[in-house]
């Protein structure tokens, strides 16, 4: 299969998650070795990371956008989200305590769990001009 | 997102579309009027929810403690399987009744 790319630039806002979620949705559509849950796992990934990137690295700043591209390597579904917010580099969370009671359950923490939990890879660059969250989900051979 | 609600013995607040950061906070205050206005005991019917971040689960925590406090219980109904993976991802199957279909919710309710 050839490599594609698809693009799509929008608003760093809560209104633009559902067109990012589109976006991977219409590229993931039909793809070889990508089955729904794969493309569930991937939605909610790239969801979560967007929407840290709209209320905590664009936080106290002016409104900036979110460059999400889609690609496709021969073995592997990759999303590149790029923002020039504050730098925000997820690190992996503890996984959450599925034994604690209601009243000690936090849910601060699970949107990164989530996202390590749900790909394969992350990748984080962070520089002066900008910062890119590189999301690598493997295709089924 | 969407939310209808059908009254009964035990309401059924059918939600549809995608819980997201987005779209979370109508979802509490939806369920936290309802239940406040008397219905402390709900059924969410999750059976149109398309996609649910974490946003959504921070949604469903603070609507089963709301209904839990007013004396009732928020019960969720036939999930999906994406969004059943990220609730038993976040170990939610222990601290909210789930069920697979409506039916065996309302059941649950005696």
């Amino acid at each position: 299969m050839t490599e594609t790319h698809r693009q799509i630039t929008l608003p760093a806002e809560l209104e633009s998650l559902p067109f990012f979620r589109e976006h991977i949705k219409a590229a993931c559509q039909g793809a070889a070795g990508l089955d729904d849950q794969a493309i569930y796992d991937v939605l909610l990934a790239v969801d979560e990371i967007c929407t840290n990137i709209i209320t905590h690295g664009y936080a106290g700043m002016d409104p900036g956008s979110i460059i999400l591209n889609v690609e496709f390597a021969p073995q592997a579904l990759v999303v590149t989200i790029s923002d020039f917010g504050h730098a925000f580099e997820p690190v992996e969370p503890p996984a959450p305590n599925a034994n604690a009671s209601i009243e000690e359950r936090e849910i601060g923490g699970l949107g990164l769990f989530f996202v390590f939990s749900s790909v394969d890879d992350i990748q984080y660059e962070s520089s002066p001009v900008g910062n890119t969250t590189r999301l690598i989900k493997k295709r089924a051979a | 997102m969407e939310i209808n609600i059908t009254k009964g013995n035990v309401d059924i607040i059918a939600v549809s579309g995608s819980i997201d950061a987005l779209t979370s906070s109508e979802l509490v205050k939806t369920l936290n009027d309802h239940i406040h206005d008397g219905h402390p005991n709900v059924i969410v019917d999750f059976g149109k929810v398309e996609f649910m971040s974490s946003a959504g689960l921070r949604a469903i925590l603070a609507s089963v403690k709301e209904a839990r406090a007013a004396g009732g219980d928020f019960r969720l109904a036939s999930p999906q399987p994406g969004i059943d993976k990220v609730l038993k991802m976040a170990g939610f199957y222990n601290i909210v009744k789930i069920y697979p279909t409506v039916e065996e919710a309302l059941a649950s309710f005696g």
